[in-house]
């Protein structure tokens, strides 16, 4: 709520409220360098914003713009390393998302050697695996090809018919038909968006 | 318990997976080591030079080319261990900041860095005193390796820190090679007979130099000094484990979330 950022002196946010509910995928569009990152980044954790708070429902799966993943370990031993930090039981979750994704094969390769695509669908993976109340996806299908875009959708499809929130950031105006909600971030201020130019 | 025994074997067993994957590293580790000091035992004159050990006062008179080798394997330890830690924390920087933010405690996370940091410098000091060994006979091994072992360990810490504080990969390697070369050559008593006075007791490889020269060419065991290596160790860790701190740490306040699950 009330959230404000500055770089230095450059002002990127200013004043922005917006509040997610539940069953929804809602979108956050907006030119590049609108500041969209940044708000995803303050409602992450990632980044502490000048001022304004941010309030969660429950867990939040966070899929970052930029991959973040080690290249020396393997798709298997990413998941082994995120089992542990989110205390999960078991990885059918994850495995099921991976299946969706079409990610099962590159199991044992290491994350420095997958594609930027396969990349892609790791970071996602991650962001995913522990079933969170709360997704927070910045622009989470780069390099994806056509078919794994579209099951991209499905799969936030299926995350809203459970109930869960989904913000995702996108620079596509294409994008806003698949969204229950669409915000416009402009000049560091957030305003909903009914119709977008085709 | 059980938690935080997972907790701690798996980031350390990926930490040095991680390592492992580091192969300038391990070519270095291979090759540099031992060519360093078997180049210093061949080139440098043998001609008798003075050491000053500082703790006991005695002045130590051995073939300049040996004296040379212990600060060229302590050389080649630091370089390569501060390195190794520096690579790693740089590369995973984002990565234990993602894994801090989805639940894996920081703590765990550093100890593990500080394991494999031990393991790693453990090997290396090993390896090093027995690449001495193969050219000159050493007084007392086992001191030798803990003094290279106690060096490798505070510039794998000073590795990590640099790594949180720097934006580049080169700058760090600079760095590290900038800050060995003035400690260990100031150091060398071919350079500078007088070492062991002023300005040198201040070098972070102060304690290593002295126990390492000691153990290789006395039967006195400057324990001193190698308490002094473990307190900058000590510094360069704490100012490590600060820089992560607050390279992971979570932004929202705990009251952020209010429906976590326990599971």
């Amino acid at each position: 709520m009330d959230v404000h950022h500055a770089f230095r002196r450059r002002m990127v946010l200013r004043g922005v409220s917006l509040e997610l509910g539940t069953g929804m995928v809602a979108g956050v569009v907006g030119e590049n360098g609108a500041g969209k990152t940044t708000l995803l980044r303050i409602l992450s954790g990632e980044l502490r914003a000048d001022h304004g708070v941010v309030h969660h429902r429950g867990r939040i799966g966070y899929c970052p713009q930029d991959v973040v993943l080690n290249n020396s370990l393997t798709v298997r031993q990413h998941l082994a390393f995120f089992k542990v930090a989110f205390a999960l039981a078991d990885l059918r979750r994850a495995e099921e998302i991976m299946e969706t994704l079409s990610l099962s094969q590159y199991l044992d390769e290491r994350a420095g050697v997958l594609s930027g695509g396969t990349r892609q669908k790791l970071n996602l993976t991650l962001a995913l695996m522990h079933d969170p109340q709360v997704l927070l996806l910045d622009e989470p299908y780069q390099g994806f090809d056509w078919d794994t875009y579209q099951r991209f959708w499905d799969l936030a499809s299926h995350l809203r018919d459970a109930g869960r929130s989904v913000l995702v950031v996108s620079h596509l105006a294409h994008d806003a038909e698949r969204l229950d909600e669409v915000w416009q971030l402009s000049q560091g201020v957030l305003r909903p968006r009914t119709a977008l130019p085709s | 318990m059980r938690l935080h025994l997972r907790w701690f074997t798996t980031a350390t067993r990926y930490a040095l997976v991680e390592h492992g994957h580091n192969r300038l590293a391990m070519v270095l580790i291979a090759l540099y080591v031992p060519a360093w000091v078997t180049l210093a035992h061949l080139s440098v004159s043998p001609a008798p030079v003075r050491f000053r050990l500082w703790e006991t006062g005695q002045l130590l008179v051995h073939r300049g080319n040996d004296l040379t080798q212990i600060s060229g394997a302590l050389n080649a330890v630091c370089l390569i261990t501060g390195f190794m830690m520096f690579a790693a924390t740089f590369a995973s920087g984002t990565f234990d900041r993602r894994l801090a933010m989805a639940g894996y405690s920081r703590t765990y996370l550093a100890l593990a860095k500080l394991a494999s940091l031990a393991i790693a410098a453990a090997g290396v000091a090993s390896y090093a005193t027995a690449a001495i060994r193969a050219t000159t006979t050493l007084q007392q091994p086992l001191l030798v390796a803990a003094a290279l072992f106690c060096a490798a360990m505070t510039y794998g810490a000073l590795g990590v820190t640099l790594a949180s504080l720097l934006d580049r990969e080169v700058e760090g390697m600079f760095a590290i090679a900038m800050i060995s070369v003035v400690d260990i050559v100031l150091q060398n008593p071919v350079i500078s007979s007088n070492s062991g006075n002023s300005i040198v007791l201040y070098l972070p490889a102060f304690g290593a130099v002295q126990a390492a020269s000691a153990g290789a060419f006395s039967t006195t065991a400057p324990l001193h000094c190698l308490g002094v290596q473990f307190l900058w160790f000590t510094a360069a860790a704490l100012m490590a484990l600060f820089a992560f701190h607050r390279r992971t740490r979570n932004a929202l306040p705990p009251t952020a979330v209010a429906d976590v699950p326990t599971s």
